[in-house]
């Protein structure tokens, strides 16, 4: 099947309520342009992102997942970020490992006075995924042979 | 009986029954499928006898431990074993005085699917196989134990249990160094033949779970697979499925798998969960230094943090 010609990278995004989210907040006040292909979860804290999200967000349809929590030593919990930053680096080298294109999963720090930031991450994330094209891994909304081969 | 228990060994367990140190002992004894002994659960003295050890045990009996918790058990290990009761430990599911352990020197157990392969059969179509002495005695052929033990016992870092209360058997060798080369094999390919080695390493998979209820860490009371709300893997045949039960399932286990192939052993399938669960544990090691099985006073490498743990990968 080929894509339509005005597809669009669909891109979810986790962002902490106290950094990250709140720097996406300032870059609206500020009226800073970022792409919309972005669609944010507001959590708690990074360290609320559990794998299976991620993971499961590609499952879904999303071309691309960004997570993004405050810089570390400066969590609202104090060491939520350190944990989630154990997890993620562990995940995105599996992922990759397993044949996800690297560029699909991608984490960041965003403070709240970072709205200029937060704009460069999104650009950068959805530059990266619209250079890797619809993602087709996973994704159990692509489309696939109809009939599976029988298995020796 | 040849592989029987020695008499000392025995005598210790009855004992532990008798005084009450202990309400059951698992153990193996002898089953009805051809090189694969059965766990056996004892609760009487006098029915030590049952109990065997050879190359055909290879359970992981840590795996039925979460099922006795609080209760006071005897339980025989191998080398893996014995590291997959740290790990129990580490992480408050068993305490050391609960357990009475006998540890067992392992040459390492019998992979009835190289058998198999050399026989040129299906595993299902081996009906008469046994051990006989350092072979292993099928169709009229004896094959030297050395080429048919499992992958994960032929590269076994520890033969002999590093934590038992009684121990018996000798093992001559050497502990061999971890082996990654099937995952260093696959690293080398680019993303799409990456992506082609796992799913076609898992397309076989028809979502049994026995690699999730042969693994010893893999006791969550209620597994992510089993969640109706939400509905995270449905036992279909939509590839993704698969694929993302295989990812979550063996991501859970990072830094905490010991490697004991307890999962690898136990698929019907054949599917070679080593080469997902040894790439987890070959970057635990890189990144956070961290070997799983072997300290039960090391805090688990997700559950700790350290402020300089490495950060180039995020933006």
């Amino acid at each position: 099947m080929s894509e339509p010609t005005t597809w669009e990278p669909k891109i979810l995004a986790f962002l902490c309520n106290w950094c990250s989210y709140a720097g996406a907040d300032l870059a609206g006040t500020s009226r800073i342009q970022y792409p919309p292909n972005v669609r944010v979860i507001r959590v708690p804290c990074s360290g609320r992102v559990n794998p299976i999200y991620i993971v499961e967000a590609l499952r879904q349809g999303a071309d691309g997942v960004l997570v993004s929590g405050c810089h570390p030593g400066d969590c609202h919990y104090l060491t939520g970020n350190y944990y989630a930053r154990r997890r993620f680096a562990l995940l995105q080298r599996y992922l990759e490992y397993l044949g996800i294109e690297k560029g699909r999963v991608q984490f960041s720090w965003v403070s709240a006075s970072e709205g200029a930031r937060f704009a460069e991450v999104v650009t950068k994330v959805t530059d990266d995924v619209r250079a890797l094209g619809p993602s087709r891994r996973l994704n159990i909304k692509a489309a696939r042979p109809a009939v599976l081969e029988p298995k020796p | 009986m040849k592989n029987a228990l020695p008499q000392d060994v025995r005598d210790a367990i009855a004992g532990w029954l008798q005084t009450g140190e202990i309400e059951v002992f698992i153990g193996y004894e002898a089953g009805p499928v051809p090189l694969r002994a059965t766990p056996a659960f004892i609760r009487k003295p006098e029915d030590v006898g049952r109990l065997i050890w050879d190359a055909t045990c290879e359970n992981n009996l840590a795996a039925f431990l979460p099922k006795y918790r609080g209760k006071k058990v005897g339980i025989m290990v191998k080398g893996c074993d014995a590291r997959a009761i740290v790990g129990l430990m580490q992480e408050a599911q068993w305490s050391r005085e609960n357990l009475r352990i006998v540890g067992v020197a392992c040459p390492g157990v019998v992979d009835p699917r190289k058998v198999a392969g050399a026989l040129g059969v299906s595993v299902d179509e081996i009906e008469d196989a046994r051990l006989d002495g350092d072979g292993v005695a099928v169709d009229g052929r004896v094959l030297a134990l050395a080429d048919v033990l499992h992958d994960t016992c032929t590269h076994c870092e520890g033969h002999v249990p590093a934590m038992y209360d009684v121990l018996f058997g000798t093992y001559d060798g050497e502990d061999s160094e971890p082996d990654y080369s099937h995952v260093r094999a696959m690293e080398a390919l680019d993303t799409d033949g990456r992506w082609e080695r796992f799913t076609a390493e898992v397309s076989r998979c028809t979502l049994c779970y026995a690699c999730r209820n042969a693994c010893p860490l893999c006791y969550c009371s209620q597994c992510f697979v089993d969640h109706t709300m939400p509905r995270w893997v449905n036992q279909t045949v939509e590839p993704s499925d698969v694929q993302f039960f295989h990812i979550m399932r063996t991501f859970h286990l990072a830094g905490r798998c010991v490697g004991c192939g307890a999962c690898t052993r136990a698929c019907p399938q054949g599917v070679n969960l080593r080469l997902l669960l040894d790439k987890l544990r070959l970057d635990v090691a890189e990144l956070f230094g961290y070997e799983a099985g072997v300290d039960p006073e090391a805090k688990p490498p997700l559950a700790t943090y350290r402020e300089d743990d490495p950060n180039d990968f995020v933006m």
